[in-house]
């Protein structure tokens, strides 16, 4: 009786799912946005915002093809292939996935991509999936630092030289891998210091918004800070220290909290621009005035740098995502067989009061 | 005599768990409350007050339709994804309007709800289980129809996030009012008994005639909406939708609020009135310790030892 009674409902069942499918997959075609109009795709190579890098330092290790036991190739005719760590979520993977791939097509060079989205076990069958199409130099943006020795075995035995970007694989230089382009994030903080101490004047009590816990950027974007202050204004007291995840909406949370216990707070350093943004949204929330308190980001997205222009930000470090350029011109380099240098460090711009109008072009 | 105090003190212990499951989570946020006002620098303020109302009115919100599925004996773990689905569409569509956007969001968690009951009340799949598919999928398509965090610049999503009436934002006014039509349905409607008949015995309800798969589709649903309610005030009060990170874990603030607040997770029972406490009081907790400065781990922490201690209480109830 019962099996009975359910066997019509059964049928019906697959017709609600490929309705409910239908919904979804029409659901974008008539969205309208706020501004539909105004939407434009942003140049991921805006004029003079391409990476450029440090001059390494005297003494500091340089690769050589000859060293790395590869053989020498036509960058040209190579197959290159990149692994993404995270999906491209976020304005910084979008212009670094974005910017590899112009790159590659500017050079003519053909380009395999993959994405792990966030999980490393995907990342590493990323890679020899990669590799098992042909690659033969890859770019890797590591999701983990750790866990890369199938991947670094399977690349020797093909003897396929490995840049990695924006994070460090735990391996030797110039013998699992050939060069790690990144930016310093200790510096970056260091510089964030720099500018808080400018717009608070080195006086008075600050808070750090901090980035996800357990995560490298976090420690050492917090790391440079700290020192900097310590070092050059000892009157300026970092008094409230509060994850907000990078996230925006944690950020407003946080920050809410922080000027109602301590209304006297004169800057907040926050550890990328979401969180600084959503502690703009909380000022606003409690009918504070622009400048009222400083804040300091890193990141460089193009909506923080609209908040310096608007007077809520004070600063903004960048930290340049368009690794394409110099990955690709350190293989250039490497695959003729001259000496590449083991660690490039990125310059990182600056936003400020002065420059932000000018060359808001420039963020991502 | 001796016998007569033998007797006496067991009885008290069940009788202090009881009245700990009844009323320790208004009492844990009563201690909260006197704690603060003596130790934290201007907490004694209605501005923070507002402040704590209106963190913790999405909470509440997702809480309340949470607690309806949990007192079916179900579970619904996607009210997280739910939120963001309904910042992603309310970005794509906010062009025509906010009105027709809230429709069209209405409409998205409405068949996400619908699927999620569909499974449970027809299929029979376990609501862990199914809720979990949408968990993940709901996510997955609020990330295909909104790849990244946009602003919103919408005057009347604005001032739905920030406004007020005489001096109360709209977002505490709506929680609150959510809350006392969602224990009027439970304790006064037809519709509550049948919800709490379910959540007892489902076989039982099944042959006394009841309803069941209708009313569970319905409660899986209204889950699923006023988790979409949750997730449009977020939005509106953050003014930028962001499909990434919003509602992250919000299932699991839920269901400790629901706990906590004294609804077992057995089914059968709803307090609402306790599940508002209950994330009243862990919103309170939170804010006391990040006021204070102490690393976020002690907040986990912190949260972890109320959730065992509503449990604890719960079980001396349940042993009964």
């Amino acid at each position: 009786m019962q099996r009975t009674t359910h066997r019509p409902r059964l049928l019906t069942r697959p017709g609600v799912v490929a309705l409910a499918a239908a919904v979804v997959l029409t659901a974008g075609a008539c969205a309208k946005s706020e501004d539909d109009a105004s939407k434009d795709t942003k140049p991921s190579a805006a004029a003079g915002a391409e990476q450029k890098a440090v001059a390494p330092k005297p003494g500091s290790k340089s690769c050589t093809i000859d060293a790395y036991g590869a053989e020498k190739l036509d960058l040209t005719k190579a197959t290159v292939g990149f692994s993404q760590s995270e999906k491209e979520a976020n304005p910084f993977r979008i212009a670094e996935t974005q910017s590899i791939k112009d790159e590659a097509k500017k050079r003519g060079v053909k380009l395999l991509t993959a994405n792990a989205q966030s999980q490393f076990s995907k990342q590493i069958s990323d890679v020899q999936d990669l590799l098992a199409k042909g690659a033969d130099l890859l770019v890797i943006a590591p999701l983990n630092s750790d866990g890369w020795d199938p991947v670094l075995q399977a690349a020797a035995a093909k003897k396929v030289p490995i840049v990695t970007i924006d994070r460090k694989i735990n391996a030797t230089a110039c013998k699992d891998y050939v060069s790690f382009i990144a930016s310093d994030f200790v510096e970056q903080g260091k510089r964030a210091a720099d500018q808080m101490i400018e717009a608070t004047g080195g006086k008075g009590e600050v808070a750090i918004l901090l980035g996800a816990a357990g995560n490298n950027v976090t420690t050492e974007r917090t790391k440079g800070f700290k020192e900097r202050i310590a070092e050059k204004a000892p009157d300026l007291k970092v008094v409230f220290e509060q994850t907000g995840d990078f996230a925006r909406e944690k950020g407003q949370q946080v920050t809410e909290q922080l000027i109602q216990s301590k209304p006297g707070i004169k800057g907040i350093y926050a550890e990328n621009d979401e969180m600084g943004l959503g502690a703009v949204a909380a000022l606003k929330g409690a009918g504070k005035k622009a400048g009222d308190v400083k804040i300091v980001t890193v990141d460089g997205t193009r909506n923080a740098v609209q908040g310096i222009v608007d007077g809520w930000i004070s600063g903004v470090i960048e930290s340049n995502p368009r690794f394409g350029p110099l990955a690709f011109q350190t293989l250039d380099t490497f695959t003729k067989g001259e000496a590449v240098p083991q660690d490039v460090i990125i310059q990182d711009s600056a936003y400020a009061a002065d420059n932000a109008k000018a060359e808001i072009g420039k963020a991502y | 005599m001796a016998e007569a105090t033998l007797r006496t003190a067991p009885l008290d212990k069940t009788r202090v768990l009881q009245w700990l499951q009844t009323y320790g989570v208004y009492a844990g946020v009563a201690v909260l409350l006197v704690v603060n006002i003596v130790i934290t620098p201007h907490f004694l303020s209605a501005e923070n007050f507002r402040t704590q109302a209106v963190q913790v009115a999405p909470v509440i919100i997702v809480a309340l339709g949470m607690a309806l599925v949990i007192g079916t004996e179900g579970v619904d773990l996607s009210v997280g994804a739910v939120m963001a689905l309904a910042a992603s569409v309310t970005a794509l569509y906010l062009g025509y309007g906010l009105l027709p956007a809230l429709l069209v969001v209405a409409l998205f968690a409405a068949a996400v709800g619908l699927a999620n009951g569909a499974l449970v009340a027809l299929v029979g799949v376990q609501p862990i289980v199914a809720t979990l598919a949408l968990m993940v999928g709901g996510r997955g398509i609020a990330l295909v129809l909104l790849p990244q965090l946009e602003d919103l610049r919408n005057p009347a999503l604005a001032s739905l996030g920030s406004g007020d009436i005489l001096g109360i934002p709209y977002l505490i006014l709506i929680a609150t009012v959510l809350a006392l039509l969602v224990a009027f349905v439970v304790r006064r409607t037809t519709f509550g008994r049948q919800l709490l008949a379910i959540g007892d015995s489902r076989p039982a309800a099944q042959l006394a005639g009841l309803p069941v798969r209708r009313v569970l589709i319905i409660v899986y649903t209204v889950c699923a909406l006023l988790a979409s309610v949750a997730g449009v005030l977020a939005t509106a009060r953050l003014q930028a939708s962001d499909p990434t990170s919003l509602g992250n874990l919000m299932e699991l603030s839920a269901i400790t609020a629901v706990v906590v607040g004294g609804t077992p997770l057995t089914g059968g029972r709803v307090n609402i009135a306790g599940t508002v406490a209950g994330a009243v009081l862990i919103q309170l907790l939170t804010a006391t310790l990040i006021k204070h400065d102490l690393p976020p781990s002690w907040t986990q922490i912190a949260q972890a030892i109320v959730i065992v201690a509503a449990v604890y209480a719960a079980r001396g109830r349940g042993k009964r």
